[in-house]
């Protein structure tokens, strides 16, 4: 098989949403640069593999994602992920100052893993649920489930007994239709 | 009043998801502000010339 000539360039194009990717995953930025290096070596290893064509993104974010669960089985021995100190989330002094950007930063590291990166990847990457599903290997009721749960997780905890109200009232609907409504652009 | 039946009917299906209220509208929109001053700033940031140095010598070989 012929390595795509521009393989090396579509690496260097994807690293921004890979180290946000990362950053989701591992709440930690000095974490989520080590996952990007490990991610991109495990990449140019296995380069052969990648078949031209085919979508790269989602083929590179599989790989930080297993890289970063195989990371994750290894520590489980010394340490426990979840309990990663949240101050290494939020590192900018000027958003430290913004008391809601603060809780937020705050609130997403208390989220699961899985709902934190399918949130940051629809909407800060802008991926539909389908890209979302093929880059994370579920299926997409399961993307657009997690995006959803993570959303309406995030607004009770910062908004409270008002959200947990609406909440209540949406359990029914959720109940007989888990995956939400049709989504295809963040 | 004509009664008609359910098949007959020429009317819109009704949605089955109810359309967001206000409040949640305006929470989804303050939490992708939210999300995009919390993550831009990495995406935005240099990447590492030991990082770039990896890939170019790949390529090389």
């Amino acid at each position: 098989m012929t390595v795509a000539p521009d393989f090396h360039e579509q690496i260097i194009a994807i690293l921004p949403k890979l180290r946000v990717q990362a950053l989701a995953l591992t709440r930690n930025r000095a974490s989520a640069e080590d996952l990007v290096q490990d991610a991109v070596c495990n990449a140019l290893s296995a380069q052969e593999s990648f078949i031209p064509g085919t979508n790269f993104a989602a083929w590179m974010h599989r790989i930080l994602r297993n890289r970063f669960i195989s990371n994750l089985r290894k520590r489980r021995d010394t340490t426990d992920i979840e309990d990663v100190p949240t101050s290494a989330f939020a590192t900018d002094a000027a958003h430290e100052d913004r008391l809601a950007l603060k809780e937020l930063g705050h609130a997403i590291t208390r989220l699961p893993a899985d709902q934190r990166e399918a949130l940051v990847m629809v909407v800060v990457h802008g991926l539909s649920y389908e890209a979302l599903a093929e880059a994370t290997g579920c299926a997409v009721g399961t993307a657009k489930s997690r995006v959803f749960r993570a959303r309406r997780q995030l607004e009770t905890w910062l908004l409270g007994e008002a959200a947990e109200r609406r909440e209540g009232s949406r359990t029914a609907e959720q109940t007989t239709r888990p995956e939400g409504g049709t989504r295809t652009t963040a | 009043m004509k009664y008609v039946a359910m098949t007959q009917r020429k009317d819109k299906p009704v949605a089955v998801r109810p359309p967001k209220k206000r409040g949640e509208k305006a929470f989804d929109l303050w939490l992708q502000r939210g999300l995009h001053e919390l993550f831009d700033d990495i995406a935005k940031e240099p990447i590492p010339e030991e990082l770039l140095n990896i890939i170019e010598q790949d390529r090389k070989n």
